[in-house]
């Protein structure tokens, strides 16, 4: 009979899941047959309550039509909780109700006359709430999810009531007055059940079922539910998922709290994934943080030891009884050690706390091969008990302390005068502690290179003083000098790739070395090359300016290093770096003048002095040695192309026959006679006050260089014809002597002859 | 009850695959036993028996799930089908991602329109000789034999009746489209799973337990997962049913212990054992809504 009337429902029922429609015309035809009655079989009632519970979930019949339906259900509904002890039926009763609330409340909110159907919620509600706490898990968990639902729509949904969201059942569509269902308790009510709610995650776990049923059943309230967003959060945040962790830690356990963490985590992640902007995320994160390492401590620890028996400990069996937690701390027994013996007293003697044992004669330097020690001593290190190694470290502190105790000063005295011992032999520190007194005194009396031998060391330890340095010696300060210099040479040349090209020049407007380009420090340097021992010299020494380089001044040198510096920064790189060549013998000069007119002040002023010696009319300091061994520097290297000379010869600020002589020279080298001549031929054109100068080398260059005759007397015809007549006359004499280059000057003598 | 001789040639092929193949995991469930015993007729039904749950008795309706639908959640569908239990199965990734020609070639296609059918065709096409090798084309001619197309869990509404799949293997029990248990076959599939849920936001008030069982991507691992997977819905069916037979009319004041206790406050309890059973296979677990 019953097989039969099944297989009738079933038939209804897989029309409805052909089509929801149908749900709202087979539902009223299903309820006399699976409604509660005492002598119908549980099979009905199970097929019933499972089909309440699939029809009002189901998604294929709009929530309209399931409103309107809904209140005809809730009789049979309360009937199963209330008559029926089958656990089947009354979760599936259950999920029906969870499902119906939300449908019957909104029926209530629109139609505020309906008080029966609301009494009949009413019993469901307050019967499954009875339930909460003292059915089976399974029961409860579908307790539990009818407390979200009823969470869910008494807990205000949108925030702004003027605008509420009609598909969203909350406790936004009930009007303040409502006779049914009064706001205020029902507000009450929600805020009551989200706290028990809460209350599940933190109370018992032990068998994951409501802890996870409840995590999992938070996210969508959080997500629907702003309002009660942040309680939510709050107490999961505090919440520990790893609480069993404590517990005997059997494989269910093991199972549970894994899957609680996991669960956590999955929530957690849901509400970031969300809302990504939401400021909480950061306290989320530092939550799974903490919880992953709390996992990962956990679960390693119970992969070490081995897991506590958990069948139930009878006390027979002495091997299985469960140690107590009070007897653990003693259980590594005491060190012993013997008390030091009387008077004086040896490191090692300090340090050994086991007189009698074997490793007393093991002796370390029986191992030649550091390797080898090292294979022994870090496992060894790694296998000391803690416990014990603090236990010995106080002993040997208290054994320290008594010592230090009894007089340290005869100790210390004994010390010195005992022959060193055996092992102390290798204790040879580099630096004492001593005090600055007797380290100058020391300092004073001998050599600073020579340490006197130490004595052993004396158990009178003062705090420890960091030893002061040993002072420089003069090369060394020199030496480390130098490495500043060349450090910050080594600097600019990283810095010119990336600033050089970007410069742009300020003319007199820019202040010089305002920021960290290239030329910013080649003028500091330049200035720290020039100016910055400049004056410090009594001007007697000042004098002496042209010679110093040779007399090597201490003060001095410091310039002489940053200007060898600067040479070879530039002529790391000459062609590129010509700027910085000009600029830095501008600098030079500069300087050289203004020492020049301070000596010349002081000459004027200190004549009653005597000291009338010097030469202040020729200013002939550093800059004209430097401009002279830039030149040499960078003649080598031109080539007949390297127009940049010019360059440099038109922007370095003073230039005399000396120098200019190098053009003489450089221009031996055929290659290189245009362009030594149009150097001159340049200056002679553009710096009016070196054109005696200029005329003077291009005549020597005539004389004597027989390749260059051609080049020079173009311009000498020009600039001074007399020297061309002057040399007609000499010149035949070494064209004779030389053959070859005499038709050349013949040649020239002929045109020279035309003109004059 | 027309499916039973296929599937019981499917079975016999099936029990001696895993000792060749897979060396290093033994397969230890007592559901191996009766193998060698298989030519006698009595022997084959009492290995029938235990692997099969008879349609009049009570079931769980399960859900497996892995990252493209193809190969464990595949695997262990065709297990619990042919044990006659309720299966539907489903992917977490976002397209169907299987190996191609080179690791950075994979071959990728759409979840819930492209067909086992296509997709093996296609791959057919494409190079026979090498995705024979590698097993894909053996594997999707087994998927295309189970259900028509891949799905994507994310895309799945609870509770939609799935009239529509009434020729897949398993379908049988899930025509309403609800499930009790969802297995899936890696962790991330797991996450993917609780997170959807929570997403989908538990409509039906029905509680589904979420279990995880770590299983490798590949053949052999696929293989002896499904057995594993197969060993642990047959327990958890096999407690729930207890638990309605508990309960019945006279049940409920005899049954004692374990049998008082329900299904799901037991579902830790079984994971734990089972998963003693399957070391090497990490469980997790959690009670979520479907």
């Amino acid at each position: 009979m019953s097989a039969q009337t099944i297989q009738q429902l079933e038939s209804a029922r897989s029309l409805a899941l052909g089509d929801g429609r149908y749900y709202p015309t087979i539902i009223p035809g299903v309820l006399p047959i699976i409604g509660y009655s005492a002598d119908q079989t549980i099979e009905i009632q199970r097929w019933g309550a499972d089909f309440l519970a699939e029809a009002f979930a189901s998604p294929t019949w709009p929530p309209e039509a399931k409103e309107n339906s809904a209140s005809s259900v809730l009789a049979t509904l309360k009937a199963y909780l209330e008559n029926v002890p089958d656990k089947s039926v009354i979760k599936s009763a259950v999920q029906a109700a969870a499902s119906v609330y939300p449908l019957v409340y909104r029926h209530i909110v629109s139609d505020p006359s309906d008080a029966q159907h609301w009494q009949l919620m009413s019993a469901i509600k307050s019967n499954i709430l009875r339930r909460m706490d003292t059915a089976t898990p399974g029961v409860r968990i579908c307790c539990i999810k009818f407390l979200q639902q009823v969470v869910l729509v008494q807990t205000p949904g949108v925030l702004d009531p003027r605008r509420p969201d009609h598909n969203d059942i909350s406790l936004a569509l009930v009007s303040r007055d409502h006779p049914l269902i009064p706001y205020a308790s029902l507000e009450a009510e929600g805020h009551g059940l989200l706290d028990r709610l809460l209350d599940i995650i933190h109370g018992d776990h032990s068998d994951g079922l409501l802890v996870t049923g409840t995590l999992n059943s938070l996210g969508m309230l959080i997500h629907r539910r702003p309002v009660a967003a942040n309680k939510i959060l709050n107490s999961v945040l505090n919440f520990n998922p790893l609480k069993l962790a404590n517990s005997p830690m059997s494989p269910k356990n093991k199972v549970i709290m894994k899957s609680i963490e996991r669960t956590t985590r999955a929530l957690l992640m849901n509400i970031m994934k969300r809302n990504p902007e939401n400021p909480v995320n950061g306290r989320i994160q530092q939550f799974l943080e903490r919880m992953h390492r709390m996992r990962i401590d956990v679960f390693d620890e119970s992969n070490r030891k081995r897991p506590a028996p958990s069948e139930p400990i009878d006390g027979l069996d002495p091997a299985k009884r469960q140690r107590l937690g009070a007897e653990a701390p003693s259980r590594t027994p005491p060190v012993a050690a013997p008390p030091l013996p009387p008077g004086p007293v040896s490191w090692r003697q300090l340090y050994t706390l086991n007189p009698e044992g074997s490793t007393v004669n093991f002796d370390v330097q029986a191992f030649k091969d550091p390797e080898q020690l090292l294979r022994i001593l870090v496992p060894v290190l790694q296998s000391v008990d803690g416990t014990k190694l603090d236990q010995a470290i106080s002993i040997v502190r208290s054994r320290y302390a008594t010592f230090m105790h009894s007089g340290p000063r005869t100790t210390a005295a004994q010390h010195a005068a005992v022959p060193v011992a055996e092992d102390e032999e290798e204790y040879e520190p580099d630096f004492e502690p001593e005090d600055a007194e007797q380290l100058i005194n020391k300092l004073d009396g001998l050599p600073p290179t020579d340490f006197p031998a130490q004595t052993a060391p004396t158990t009178a330890l003062a705090p420890y003083k960091l030893p002061e340095a040993p002072q420089l010696s003069e090369q060394e300060a020199q030496k480390y000098g130098d490495m500043t210099i060349h450090r910050a040479f080594g600097m600019l040349s990283s810095v010119e790739e990336s600033h050089k090209s970007k410069v742009t020049k300020g003319g007199f407007n820019r202040l010089a070395a305002t920021d960290y380009s290239r030329d910013a420090w080649v003028t500091i340097l330049s200035r720290l090359a020039t100016r910055a021992s400049a004056g410090l010299d009594d001007p007697e020494q000042g004098v002496k300016d042209e010679y110093a380089v040779k007399s090597a001044k201490g003060s001095l040198k410091i310039s002489d290093a940053v200007r060898d510096g600067l040479y070879q920064y530039i002529m790391y790189d000459w062609k590129k770096r010509i700027d910085v060549a000009i600029s830095w013998l501008n600098e030079e000069w500069y300087n050289d003048i203004i020492l020049a007119q301070s000596a010349k002040d002081s000459t004027k002023n200190g004549a009653a002095n005597g000291h009338t010696s010097s030469t202040p009319g020729e200013p002939k300091g550093n800059y004209h040695r430097c401009a002279l061994r830039l030149m040499d520097g960078i003649l080598p290297y031109v080539e007949h192309t390297d127009k940049i000379l010019l360059r440099l010869l038109s922007e370095v600020p003073a230039l005399d026959h000396e120098i200019l002589i190098r053009l003489k020279k450089m221009a031996e080298d055929p290659e290189r006679i245009d362009l030594a001549c149009s150097a001159l031929q340049y200056l002679y054109m553009f710096r009016p006050p070196l054109r005696t100068i200029v005329v003077d080398v291009l005549a020597e260059m005539w004389k004597e260089n027989d390749r260059a005759k051609q080049s020079a007397r173009k311009l000498l015809v020009r600039w001074r014809p007399e020297v061309l007549g002057e040399e007609t006359s000499s010149t035949p004499t070494m064209k004779t002597e030389e053959g070859q280059p005499a038709k050349e000057s013949a040649n020239g003598a002929l045109e020279v002859k035309a003109v004059s | 009850m027309s499916t039973d001789p296929r599937l019981r040639a499917r079975q016999q092929q099936l029990a001696p695959a895993p000792a060749a193949a897979t060396p290093p995991p033994p397969p230890p469930p007592p559901v191996e036993a009766p193998a060698q015993s298989m030519g006698m007729d009595g022997a084959t039904d009492a290995h029938a028996d235990r692997n099969m749950v008879p349609d009049d008795k009570f079931k769980l309706k399960f859900c497996t799930v892995c990252a493209s639908n193809q190969n464990r959640s595949m695997e262990a569908h065709l297990q619990l089908a042919s044990a006659h239990l309720p299966t539907i199965s489903f992917g977490t990734g976002s397209l169907v991602r299987l190996p191609g020609p080179t690791v950075t070639q994979p071959n990728v296609y759409h979840f819930n329109s492209t067909t086992y059918r296509s997709i093996h065709d296609e791959l057919a096409q494409q190079n026979t000789a090498l995705y024979t090798h590698n097993g894909l084309l053996n594997m999707l001619g087994r998927n295309l034999a189970i259900k028509g197309f891949p799905e994507r869990f994310q895309d799945w509404v609870p509770g939609k009746p799935r009239l529509e799949h009434a020729e897949d293997k398993g379908w049988q029990g899930t025509e309403a489209g609800v499930v009790d248990v969802v297995i899936t076959c890696e962790e991330r599939c797991f996450d993917a799973v609780l997170e959807d849920l929570h997403n989908k936001g538990g409509k039906l008030n029905r509680p589904v337990h979420v279990i995880n069982v770590d299983i490798k991507d590949n053949h052999e691992e696929a293989l002896v997962g499904g057995k594993a997977i197969l060993d642990l819905a047959l327990t958890l069916n096999q407690v729930a049913a207890e638990e309605r037979e508990a309960h019945g009319e006279s049940g409920w004041e005899s049954g004692g212990g374990a049998a008082r206790s329900g299904f799901d406050e037991r579902v830790p309890d079984i994971i734990a054992t089972w998963q003693e059973r399957w070391p090497q296979m990490p469980a997790l677990w959690s009670l979520a809504w479907s």
